[in-house]
């Protein structure tokens, strides 16, 4: 399709259905845009043959990037700095114990039992060592939990472990070099010099119409994300360390965060999640859906497995520290961000993303799914067992 | 003394609130029950996370919550003032029918006043109805308004 505003108009076309569909049925909107763009592409393809939605375009490809690079700073500036430093200990311990157990876990399954290649392997060890903190945080808010320790000290993991995800994607898929030491060096510096210039430079020069802020932003993310491009990495790699970084300053703007988060919304996101969608090959997943099943229970079990134990060291109670081993599981952004990078850089093929990427969806759906199929409230639940739960009691300082 | 009957059953009641017409309507019963039975209201709110919830949209999501509730709850609140009643909002997250039956269990409420959605038969059956999850589930009574 030659004409930008038609194939543009589709696009956006494509994402307030997607929107719609997330309204009806009140899922996330990233889910709704995934699922709504594999089945465009399904449905392009079988109408028009070798048709497709034109995600290759370089001007889509340009705001699916830049989209995935503001939702992954935006991600990393949702993180308390307050809360991490005082519970950076178990943040840590938790949090490198969650990305190892199913970066190890789930490469091994992937090559093992798949049969697949190392380095696909390893992608696939990449984007299913993935957590998502807003999963943890929203069970957080209903249980009351986001205001014990224990709630702190977990969800300040889920960053450690995202951070290990990012890193690991940002490094390991391309070769030590002198470019790489540059941008490590660079990186260090910048991250270093960043909470203290940037709110002094927004005091003197922020709060006016021309939205010195966004741009201000937006070119750290593009010149750090290039460098990192640049040295063979990844660019949402320096954009959710710039994120964590800038947490404590423009991550409490509250006002700049509202406007940075209608322009990835509105216009960026759509395009990035639309794009992961129609990559997705349904045929692939039709032909072999056992390799579906294979990785969404190795990256369960590898979740779990080494957590629990790591969790309950700390001294947890069993029941808390199983519902957060579970919740720490799923993660729909990181994972088709990084099964995304995968296909584009030629390291997995078509038919390995669609598995991926069914595998971060199903990660992330078949416990809500689970839980609104079998409905009963939560507190109920906890009362059946003799020792009253500690969710219940949790649940009761929350509703004070 | 009020003149106002004293009720032993009906002293505490808990109104879902989401901001709809129907709910508008189970605010009105409560506040004309309220009156009748010298009872103090809760307006109680949840906010409904997207699921599976996502980074920065799940934020966006409270935060518009946030401010639709509050909006609200200062009309309720203007309008408590006119029928000499105790009046209380709160909002909670999570899905409405466990957080409603817990609520009501937590503050030992008598009454559940919920307002009728009508949700069409694919949204029922996709999310349930809170209504009906209430009824089942709840310790007190639940009134149903139309």
């Amino acid at each position: 399709m030659e004409n930008v505003w038609v194939l543009a108009s589709v696009w956006v076309g494509l994402a307030l259905i997607a929107t719609l569909v997330a309204i009806w049925f009140r899922i996330s909107t990233a889910l709704s845009e995934i699922v709504v763009g594999t089945v465009a592409q399904l449905v392009i393809g079988a109408l028009f043959v070798h048709a497709e939605l034109g995600g290759k375009t370089s001007w889509i490809s340009f705001l699916a990037g830049t989209g995935a690079i503001v939702l992954t700073f935006l991600a990393g500036a949702e993180l308390d700095p307050q809360i991490f430093r005082t519970k950076w200990k178990e943040a840590t311990v938790i949090g490198l114990v969650g990305f190892f157990g199913p970066f190890f876990g789930c490469t091994a399954i992937a090559h093992y039992i798949l049969h697949w290649a190392v380095r696909p392997s390893w992608l696939a060890g990449v984007a299913l060592s993935t957590t998502s903190v807003a999963v943890v945080y929203a069970v957080m808010l209903e249980l009351g939990f986001n205001v014990t320790d224990f709630g702190k000290a977990v969800l300040a993991a889920c960053f450690i472990n995202d951070l290990g995800t990012v890193i690991a994607l940002g490094l390991i898929f391309s070769p030590f070099t002198a470019k790489t030491l540059i941008f490590v060096v660079v990186s260090v510096v910048v991250f270093a010099i960043l909470p203290f210039l940037t709110p002094r430079f927004f005091k003197k020069y922020g709060g006016r119409v021309s939205e010195l802020e966004a741009k201000y932003l937006l070119f750290l993310l593009f010149a750090m994300g290039g460098l990192a491009v640049w040295s063979g990495s990844e660019a949402v790699l320096p954009a959710y360390i710039i994120g964590m970084t800038l947490a404590g300053s423009v991550g409490k703007d509250h006002i700049l965060i509202r406007r940075l988060r209608t322009l990835t919304f509105g216009l960026l996101t759509p395009f990035y999640f639309i794009r992961a969608g129609s990559f997705v090959s349904v045929p692939a997943l039709i032909a072999a859906p056992l390799a579906f099943v294979v990785l969404f229970f190795a990256k369960m079990l590898s979740k779990v497995i080494p957590l629990f134990p790591t969790v309950k060291a700390f001294d947890y109670q069993k029941e808390e520290g199983l519902y957060f081993t579970l919740m720490m599981s799923t993660g729909l952004t990181f994972g088709t961000i990084s099964a995304l990078f995968g296909l584009n850089h030629g390291v997995i093929t078509q038919a390995q993303y669609s598995y991926l990427v069914a595998t971060v969806i199903g990660s992330a759906v078949v416990p809500t799914m689970i839980a609104n199929a079998w409905f009963m409230p939560r507190h109920l639940l906890g009362t059946k067992t003799e020792e009253k739960s500690t969710l219940s009691q949790a649940m009761s300082k929350n509703a004070d | 003394m009020t003149g106002k009957r004293q009720n032993p059953h009906f002293r505490k009641l808990l109104v879902g609130y989401d901001g709809s017409p129907q709910s508008e309507k189970a605010v009105d019963m409560a506040f004309s029950l309220a009156q009748c039975l010298d009872a103090s209201i809760l307006i109680f709110a949840v906010a409904r996370p997207p699921e599976p919830a996502t980074s920065v949209e799940l934020e966006a999501v409270l935060d518009d919550a946030r401010e639709h509730y509050e909006e609200g709850f200062k009309k309720i609140m203007e309008k408590a003032r006119g029928h000499d009643v105790n009046v209380q909002t709160a909002m909670a997250v999570g899905h409405p029918a466990e957080q409603v039956i817990h609520r009501a269990e937590v503050d030992g409420i008598d009454l559940i006043i919920l307002g009728r959605r009508g949700r069409s038969m694919i949204s029922r059956m996709m999310l349930g109805s809170v209504s009906e999850r209430v009824l089942r589930y709840a310790h007190c009574p639940v009134m149903v308004v139309h």
